[in-house]
């Protein structure tokens, strides 16, 4: 006050000195955008794209794949076919616990290397009970272990889905055919819909995924397997990319045991239906109203 | 009605008022019509069906095995029994776990290289899944309902063929109990630590 | 007072005027808030500093992703979240100085609300900046812009808390806004221009902090949230934590400016939080009486909160001591004589504070969580870098809240207004 230039100019470095701190501080942002294009961030949401729009994008995925990653890959957007319901069954009873299926969709769907991805958790249980609390996904022993059963747990594409409800952005939604599908390139990455999934199916992107290129499985969809961008949901699509081309989830064809019956419920002749009709199915947490497309039975 | 459950399942489920659920409903349209199944099912016929092992080992150190037609045939060569002068023998390493069974239960007493079903009707060995049958007809409803056992293909057989696996794949004849295998692919979370609620003697290790 | 007519006048007046004298007031607003004493540059270059480290913290997550922080698929939300839950109760509970001020005409609240509506601004930015930085692709903020992106309102309960909260925010601005206007002219304000806008914003305080816990509370499969007296919750002790951290700002006001603050107005306040302190315990009470009666698979957050579970316990230390904290604050707000201790009930406000941000923040995100829906039990305590992230974020609110007191005192006292030139004409 006693000398209002020399304050304005003291003000004037301070603000200077201040602006080059926060320039310093958000310095390591330049590398970060250098992964983002224009095209990437104007991209419209799945259910907004025209055809033209489509292969425009899925252009690009293939391209960033390579420049990422360094495979050559081929992604589509495989759509549902009418009249088919998807729905998935598993036998717990014949279930031994060996986790092939969970390896088998780390290498179906591209997950992560490093942290072991899977959609599927298999649960190691105690007979007589099918309290989860009671339950371990860890054990690292010779399976089938006497007096446990094992309970495979992944996503359960319900039909009253909490997940689809509490996303703020319609990123996540039920297709035609039953199945819960993420449009990785809308999600924002809140994480609401991990909070609201009652089965812990969907899981984040903490960090981009590492694969080597020649472990990058090549066939890949939109809306399924195609390597997920970092800070985004992912979760198990029933391998939308085969199902919907008529073969059947990796999963299953890695199960050794046959735990698992896949198919069209609209169809009444499919093994899923002959299953729900004669075995005594159940769903998990059937309290909570979620209404899956996942059923577990025993054998008599 | 029961045929009707998962249908009535999927329309209650309406009460969910989801956006996503309504296009669902949408194109929900009739089922795939059966004769338009264009694709087989084939069931995998295992190398392992109508042959012994030997004593022998190949390269890779698996037992060589000799089809029963060697010794059993027209032109018997027994070069491949233990014991020439005495080939019983070569059967007596058959390790049998199989309930109360004992060879000629399934084995054909006249003709060797052929099995037999329970009311003495021969059998090719390679339709051993009906003789299979007979005693475990609920594996095998559940089998042909496609509830048991594994598979590889497509689901849809308009689409593509389906293989599925012969029982002997997974249960070896004379000692059908599935064995205990190692578990493959630990969960490896971030930050995930063991904890083994149930088995507090169980040694925790980290998965690699 | 004023007749139809010449209020009629007043207000053509006011938009041709407006024009020459809003600039002058952003203007001199700005030299006020880089203006003042050693004490006050120091302050500011220590919050400016604690939020760049922040900054700069951020930037390096938003790079390397969230695999930065110690959230996992298992606990997928911690620190952020909860802190973010206890800013948007900082934010309603700023509504206990509105309520007397405007419901019940208390006299001596009528200038000092305006800390708590300035409290109100600086935390509703807080609780949004967490939100930022806890979603994993802020590049794609705009898809939840409503009719830019797809805005899945009103099913989704994040949509309501994104149009409750930057609501609660304008609202703020606005009456802050327009009261430090008019006392800039030398104006009396038109009560027509911003009562209503102060009733809507008692309703919005209720609402922002009831949005937010239904956004927890809906959730099915996390039976720790799963409980109908959480938005009661929630409210309560927002009414405990606005009210303390007032008191406390309005001594600091007290003592480091010309702004003059009765005494009454904190008496009133701590006249509230001898209720809502209390009626908080009693809810908490309820809420821990229901669990572990009933026991079950269904205590077993709570069991993990309070005592531990398989053998974790990262949080049982920090749940005691809010509970300490709490009780303990209750108990002063009830027997201390705020006329002679004053500095008691500071004590005890700087307690209640902490506890509740340890009761909304880590202790009621994380038990969601733990164990996990397939029963799993994975720990979680935030690290380094989400601790950074959150005390800038704390940093660049205090920023606020001080620059907007600066203001706020300014124009009262009078150092700061409208310039003679453009007074003319004026009463």
């Amino acid at each position: 006050m006693s000398d209002p230039s020399r304050r304005t100019m003291l003000k004037g470095a301070g603000a200077t000195l201040g602006a080059a701190a926060f320039a310093r501080a958000v310095a390591p942002i330049t590398e970060w955008t250098n992964d983002l294009s224009v095209e990437g961030f104007l991209q419209k949401h799945y259910k907004e794209l025209t055809v033209e729009d489509m292969s425009a994008v899925l252009a690009r995925i293939e391209r960033e794949t390579e420049e990422q990653y360094g495979a050559k890959v081929s992604v589509e957007d495989v759509r549902p076919t009418p009249g088919v319901q998807f729905a998935y069954a598993l036998n717990l009873s014949v279930c031994i616990g060996c986790r092939r299926c969970a390896k088998a969709c780390h290498e179906e769907n591209n997950h992560d290397r490093a942290t072991n991805n899977s959609y599927i958790r298999v649960l190691e249980m105690t007979n007589g009970s099918l309290n989860l609390e009671h339950g371990t996904v860890t054990y690292d022993h010779a399976v089938p272990a006497p007096g446990k059963f094992y309970m495979p747990v992944q996503c359960h594409q319900c039909d009253n889905a909490p997940c689809v409800r509490v996303c703020p952005v319609e990123a996540t939604w039920k297709e035609s055919d039953g199945i819960v599908v993420v449009d990785y390139d809308w999600c924002i990455g809140c994480r609401y819909c991990e909070a609201a999934c009652p089965y812990h199916a969907r899981r984040f992107n903490w960090s981009k995924p590492e694969i080597p290129a020649d472990e990058i499985n090549p066939d890949q969809a939109y809306l399924s397997n195609r390597i997920r961008p970092q800070g985004v949901m992912e979760k198990c699509t029933f391998c939308l990319h085969r199902t919907r081309r008529g073969k059947l989830p990796a999963c299953l064809e890695a199960c050794p045991t046959g735990a698992r019956v896949f198919g069209n419920l609209a169809d009444p002749d499919s093994e899923i239906r002959w299953v729900l009709e004669n075995k005594r199915v159940f769903v998990l947490k059937e309290d909570l109203g979620t209404q899956p497309r996942f059923f577990y039975f025993f054998d008599e | 009605m029961k045929r009707l459950l998962p249908l009535l399942l999927l329309l209650t489920s309406a009460i969910g008022c989801e956006r996503g659920f309504v296009d669902s409903r949408r194109e929900f349209g009739p089922a795939v019509p059966e004769d338009a199944r264009a694709h087989p099912v084939e069931i995998h016929s295992p190398t392992t069906l109508g042959v012994a092992d030997t004593p022998l080992l190949d390269a890779k150190g698996r037992p060589i095995g000799v089809a029963c037609e060697t010794c059993h045939g027209p032109t018997p060569d027994l070069s491949w029994a233990a014991e020439p002068d005495r080939p019983e023998a070569f059967h007596e390493a058959v390790d049998l776990r199989h309930g109360e069974l004992t060879c000629n239960h399934c084995h054909d007493a006249e003709d060797r290289t052929k099995l037999h079903l329970a009311d003495g009707t021969p059998l090719e060995v390679k339709d051993a899944m009906t003789l299979c049958a007979q005693c475990h007809g609920v594996q095998y409803r559940d089998y042909t309902h496609g509830s048991h056992g594994g598979m590889n293909g497509h689901w849809d057989l308009n689409r593509g063929p389906r293989d599925r696996n012969h029982c002997v794949d997974c249960h070896a004849p004379h000692t059908p109990a599935y064995g205990q295998v190692l578990p493959v692919h630990p969960p490896r979370d971030r930050y995930l630590e063991v904890v083994e609620h149930d088995a507090p003697d169980h040694s925790a290790k980290e998965a690699h | 007072m004023s007749t139809p007519s010449s209020e009629q006048e007043v207000h053509e007046h006011g938009v041709t005027e407006a024009v020459i004298s809003y600039p002058q007031f952003l203007w001199k607003a700005l030299g006020v808030a880089t203006d003042g004493n050693a004490l006050f540059y120091v302050w500011m270059t220590a919050l400016t500093a604690v939020w760049l480290v922040g900054i700069n913290a951020f930037a390096h997550q938003i790079v390397q992703g969230q695999g930065l922080t110690a959230m996992t698929d298992h606990v997928s939300w911690g620190m952020y979240i909860g802190n973010f839950t206890f800013a948007v109760g900082l934010a309603a509970g700023a509504v206990m100085m509105v309520i007397p001020a405007y419901l019940y005409h208390d006299e001596d609240m009528h200038d000092v609300v305006i800390v708590g509506e300035i409290l109100a601004i600086a935390a509703v930015a807080v609780a949004l900046a967490f939100v930022n930085v806890d979603i994993g692709r802020i590049d794609r903020l705009w898809h939840i812009i409503p009719f830019i992106g797809r805005f899945n309102f009103p099913v989704s309960m994040l949509t309501w808390d994104i149009i409750v909260l930057p609501g609660y925010f304008l609202i703020n601005l606005h009456v802050v806004g327009y009261l430090l206007y008019m006392r800039f002219l030398g104006r009396k304000p038109n009560p027509k221009w911003y009562i209503p806008v102060v009733l809507l914003s008692i309703v919005w305080a209720v609402s922002i902090h009831t949005v937010t816990a239904f956004l927890y509370s809906g959730l099915g499969g996390r039976p720790f949230w799963n409980s109908a007296i959480l938005a009661p919750r929630f409210v309560v002790s927002a009414f405990v934590s606005g009210p303390a951290f007032i008191v406390l700002a309005l001594q600091i006001v007290r003592r480091f400016s010309d702004f003059y603050v009765g005494h009454k107005p904190i008496v009133t306040l701590i006249n509230i939080l001898r209720i809502t302190a209390v009626v908080n315990l009693f809810l908490v009470g309820a809420e821990v009486f229901t669990e572990f009666y009933t026991g079950g698979s269904h205590v077993a957050a709570a069991e993990y909160l309070y005592f531990g579970l398989h053998g974790k316990n990262a949080l049982v230390p920090w749940i005691w001591t809010a509970v300490v904290c709490n009780v303990v604050a209750a108990g002063i707000f009830l027997t201390v004589d705020p006329r002679k201790n004053l500095w008691i009930i500071d004590v005890a406000c700087v307690m209640t504070l902490f506890g509740l941000w340890v009761e909304k923040g880590l202790g009621l995100i994380v038990p969601g969580f733990v164990p996990s829906t397939l029963h799993e039990v994975v720990e979680y305590l935030p690290n380094a870098l989400e601790w950074k992230i959150s005390l800038g974020i704390w940093a660049l609110g205090l920023i606020i809240f001080t620059l907007g007191l600066k203001i706020a005192v300014a124009v009262f006292t009078g150092t700061m207004h409208v310039d003679a030139a453009h007074d003319a004409g004026e009463v």
